[in-house]
């Protein structure tokens, strides 16, 4: 039995077991979303050796003349929830050339891919490069690499860039006396550390929910490093010392620094639309994209009078009072963090080589 | 009649906001939750109820404080959890946020995500489970609703940006 074949019967054997559903009633469901050759993968955590009882299926459709779609389609077999999203294959050829070019490119990913929440192009790549064929023919890449390589690969740089995007975010918190933004940060970061280096393995994407899941059954020895950070330190207390070792976790897991003073060069904050206005004595920044008025003590007026005339402010050329009103900014949604440079997989030092 | 006290604008917005979340972004994360407990995966259960934790902390700052625009996904749960500090809500979404310990059985933390999301859903009111037969459609009317107001007041919608590609 090939290895494919294995895990088509393992998945029949546990939508029967959970649903009393066999896969070909669901096909019959589904079978108005095809055109005839269309092919149908299955991909999500029950296709990927994970899942349980409540876990839904998530299917893919494609085909030359599938038309595709943003959102899922729910439908119901029996107790069987079955997600569909229909992809036409020069959409899916598109989302891997898309990939193989940022790869190959300097730029930050910068959600490019799915931002975290969704994921959408993420798991897109790894339901089509990782999932099972249920029925129709096999998918063949455009382009010159395999479907495997470049979604490992790509999840794997995703993933290092957001570790030192959160990293930097949880000491600029930290400096700034958010402890929970901090420590919240921090862990996030060290769940990243984990991703770029579980799928540089080889492991298939499986989204965020299921890191310690897929730590324990399939790289026991990567649950000792999570285990520090699974709960944060009280909210009231300084986060310093957690978030110092989050980022030394982080380092030990991709070869990165990631102190702040490593790379404050590249790092920058971006205004959105925030401008000063006064009236008398009454002091407040203005967006007028949120309707919405922040009123400044002293010292931030001191800090924004030195921001003012420029709309990005490097890292590196910002003291500590302005350096804290831009994470303030930032934490509630009126600055954005932008970095000069992404993340080439060639300067991570993972345990198995990727990107080759 | 009584006025609904705010700006229309920001109140479409922020109710929304809440209504939305506490549609299918809850209802997948408490599907998570229970059949992962019913499985035994410990991580899926914390890392659900994580998820439980920081949405119901966002709920309560959107419904009760207002404020706008949401911080990026990493700093939400630092954003409500300071403007909720003096809710009486505020330990338990805290204590989900945080992280379960592992002497926490999964039924126990199951059971505080149950307690916190009905304690919630009075103050964002009743959204159907669209990951039910029976509540799908009604979910997607509701939703609807929400998005013709958001449009009739003349701001931005809720669902994510990568279902409508950005528009």
């Amino acid at each position: 039995m090939t290895d494919r074949d294995a895990r088509q019967v393992d998945l029949s054997d546990r939508v029967e077991r959970y649903h009393g559903v066999s896969l070909a009633a669901v096909m019959e469901v589904i079978a108005y979303l095809r055109d005839p050759n269309d092919s149908v993968i299955a991909g999500g955590s029950l296709a990927l050796g994970l899942g349980n009882q409540r876990s839904d299926l998530d299917l893919v459709v494609c085909g030359e003349s599938t038309e595709s779609s943003r959102m899922p389609l729910e439908h119901w077999v029996d107790s069987l929830r079955v997600d569909v999203w229909r992809r036409a294959q020069r959409d899916i050829d598109e989302v891997f050339e898309r990939a193989e070019a940022k790869l190959s490119d300097d730029g930050p990913f910068s959600n490019a891919f799915g931002d975290l929440n969704e994921q959408t192009d993420l798991k897109l790549l790894h339901r089509i490069a990782f999932g099972i064929l249920l029925d129709g023919p096999a998918l063949e890449p455009a382009s010159t690499r395999d479907y495997h390589a470049i979604a490992r690969d790509l999840v794997v740089r995703e993933y290092a860039e957001r570790m030192r995007d959160l990293a930097a975010v949880a000491q600029l918190a930290a400096a700034a006396g958010d402890s929970v933004g901090a420590s919240f940060n921090a862990r996030l970061a060290v769940e990243s550390a984990l991703q770029a280096a579980m799928t540089a393995r080889g492991l298939p994407f499986t989204g965020d929910k299921w890191l310690r899941e897929r730590l324990r059954q399939d790289l026991p020895e990567l649950s000792s490093t999570y285990a520090p950070f699974a709960v944060l330190p009280d909210a009231d207390e300084d986060a310093g010392s957690f978030v110092a070792a989050a980022v030394e976790a982080c380092h030990r897991l991709t070869g990165r620094d990631l102190s702040l003073s490593a790379h404050s060069g590249e790092v920058m904050f971006r205004n959105t639309d925030l401008r000063l206005m006064e009236m008398g004595t009454e002091r407040f920044l203005v967006s007028v994209r949120h309707g919405a008025l922040w009123e400044l003590d002293d010292r931030e007026i001191e800090a924004w009078r030195k921001l003012e005339g420029d709309d990005s402010w490097r890292l590196a050329a910002l003291d500590d009072d302005q350096s804290s009103l831009c994470y303030r900014l930032h934490q509630r949604g009126l600055a954005a963090l932008d970095w000069a440079r992404g993340l080439p997989i060639e300067e991570l030092q993972l345990e198995k080589a990727v990107g080759a | 009649m009584r006025s609904v006290g705010d700006d229309a604008r920001r109140y479409a917005w922020c109710r929304g906001q809440a209504v939305w979340i506490m549609g299918p972004p809850i209802a997948q994360w408490a599907e998570d939750v229970e059949g992962a407990a019913e499985a035994g995966q410990d991580g899926l259960v914390r890392h659900g109820a994580t998820a439980i934790g920081q949405e119901c902390a966002v709920m309560i700052a959107l419904v009760t404080c207002k404020e706008r625009p949401l911080p990026v996904a990493s700093l939400r749960a630092a954003w409500a959890l300071e403007r909720i500090r003096d809710h009486e809500l505020w330990a338990d979404c805290w204590e989900l946020v945080r992280g379960a310990p592992n002497d926490a059985s999964n039924e126990e933390v199951l059971a505080r995500c149950r307690r916190l999301v009905d304690a919630v859903r009075p103050l964002v009111g009743d959204v159907p489970d669209p990951l039910t037969p029976e509540g799908y459609f009604p979910a997607l009317a509701l939703a609807r609703d929400w998005l013709k107001l958001l449009d009739t007041v003349g701001e931005e919608g809720f669902l994510p940006r990568e279902w409508t590609d950005g528009k």
